[in-house]
């Protein structure tokens, strides 16, 4: 109830001053009217009014009808293929990731096993050649043991070679100095004796 | 100042030309030079929506269809579904094809020489009753007729209280009718006005220089910069007028939609 009173003599005063505004703008309007321009510029004329009416209905029905509708569509259409293909290049940049992350992972797998592989062949050059040199020093020592039994060998065949040959010279001179043939069988193994017996303390 | 001797008068010729009767018949039923040139106004759109029709495609190219569609795509995007939102659609053809009118004929107006079809109040009333009916049916077609009334008074407000709070709303509601067609014309006229007006003195100046070696004259270069700058001012105008009425309407078109107290 309060509020009721306490608005309404505003309103009638608004009512009032309303009232009041209107009167002179009113009188103001027919003096306008009265002297020319002024006020009638405001008074929209029949020859503009109605031409500018028809105009713009039948703008307004040719372009809802032929225009609007094909620019709003395609500007849709785009923003629509744009938005997919967006989504499309996202997909498309995840997946190369993706692909990327793999072929990097498979690089670095592979790279690993051929660092493996040439250890292993290293390993196996070396296990290979440790063998050829094993190989070769037992090859060597054969050759030389076989070498010195050789040496033994053939020294040993010299010197009996040698001992027989100093008996036999040994004999002849005897036999020349004491003008007696030493030939004798029974001689000759004596003196032979001799020498084996000079030969073995040489030896020694 | 004997230079300003006859500004009055040609201001007031100035003034008459823009108020000229009819070129052929009369104010009542004839043509007027602003129905001419919102003629020319009309076949200048058609021939842009056209030109436009015919390059438009899913990827565009060339200057004239990209600046065609931004400006589409502006009002569209900032002034119908800005405001709007989801009946934005349903509404765009209205607003699109009053903003595009306004703004063809605003800026055939700029061009010397030229008149605005919008300098008359005839047109723009006529283009303020559609917006205002546009609206109202909205409302109509949302509440009923009667529930439309009804809205105007506040809901939760007394008896006596209610009636003149309705009636004042309903007053400013009608209101917005003349507002939105003052609104246009008044800036349109104005602006030329003003043109007309830094481009007598120009003028004025200039001829006293010459003529009469009134060395007073060499202001004739003032005034012809403030002219080049008012021209910049009036180009601006011509698209923010456009952008204001259409704006208005999206707004007075989404209040309708959205009375719903």
């Amino acid at each position: 109830m309060s509020i009721r009173n306490g608005v309404s003599p505003k309103a009638a005063a608004l009512l009032a001053s309303a009232a009041v505004v209107a009167t002179p703008a009113l009188a103001w309007a027919e003096e306008a009217a009265e002297s020319g321009p002024g006020m009638s510029i405001l008074i929209p004329k029949p020859a503009e009014f109605i031409p500018a009416l028809i105009a713009f209905a039948i703008i307004w029905y040719l372009l809802a009808k032929f225009a609007w509708p094909m620019f709003v569509g395609i500007l849709d259409k785009r923003q629509e293929t744009i938005k997919n293909n967006l989504d499309e290049a996202e997909a498309a940049k995840i997946e190369a990731q993706r692909v990327l992350e793999e072929y990097k992972q498979q690089i670095a797998d592979a790279r690993r096993e051929a660092a493996g592989i040439v250890d292993e062949a290293r390993h196996a050059g070396e296990q290979v050649k440790a063998d050829i040199t094993a190989q070769a020093q037992v090859q060597a020592d054969e050759m030389i043991a076989k070498a010195k039994k050789t040496i033994e060998k053939e020294k040993i065949a010299a010197v009996a070679d040698l001992q027989k040959s100093v008996a036999d010279l040994s004999v002849s001179v005897a036999g020349r100095l004491i003008g007696e043939d030493l030939s004798d069988e029974n001689q000759r193994k004596l003196i032979e004796k001799y020498i084996a017996e000079a030969g073995t303390l040489n030896a020694n | 100042m004997d230079i300003l001797a006859s500004f009055p008068e040609q201001v007031s010729e100035l003034v008459n030309e823009f108020l000229a009767p009819a070129m052929i018949g009369t104010d009542t039923f004839g043509l007027t030079q602003y129905i001419f040139w919102m003629c020319v106004a009309i076949v200048v759109l058609f021939l842009i929506i056209w030109a436009a029709r015919n390059r438009e495609s899913l990827v565009p190219r060339g200057r004239f269809i990209n600046g065609f569609e931004f400006v589409v795509e502006f009002v569209r995007n900032d002034v119908i579904k800005a405001t709007l939102g989801k009946t934005a659609d349903k509404h765009a053809p209205f607003l699109l094809t009053i903003f595009f009118f306004i703004l063809v004929n605003n800026v055939i107006g700029v061009i010397p020489g030229c008149k605005p079809g919008t300098g008359t109040i005839g047109v723009t009333f006529a283009l303020a009753l559609y917006s205002f009916i546009y609206f109202i049916v909205v409302a109509v077609k949302k509440m009923g007729g009667l529930g439309y009334i009804k809205s105007f008074a506040p809901a939760g407000v007394g008896f006596p209280m209610n009636v003149l709070v309705g009636i004042i709303e309903a007053f400013s509601t009608f209101l917005r009718l003349i507002t939105l067609a003052v609104r246009l014309f008044a800036n349109m006229f104005a602006g030329h006005i003003c043109l007309g007006s830094f481009a007598l003195l120009t003028s004025l100046f200039f001829t006293a220089l010459i003529s009469a070696g009134n060395f007073l004259g060499i202001a004739s270069i003032a005034w012809l910069a403030i002219l080049v700058v008012i021209y910049a001012v009036e180009i601006v105008v011509a698209a923010i007028q456009a952008y204001v009425f259409a704006m208005l309407s999206a707004v007075y078109i989404q209040l309708a939609e959205a009375d719903a107290h």
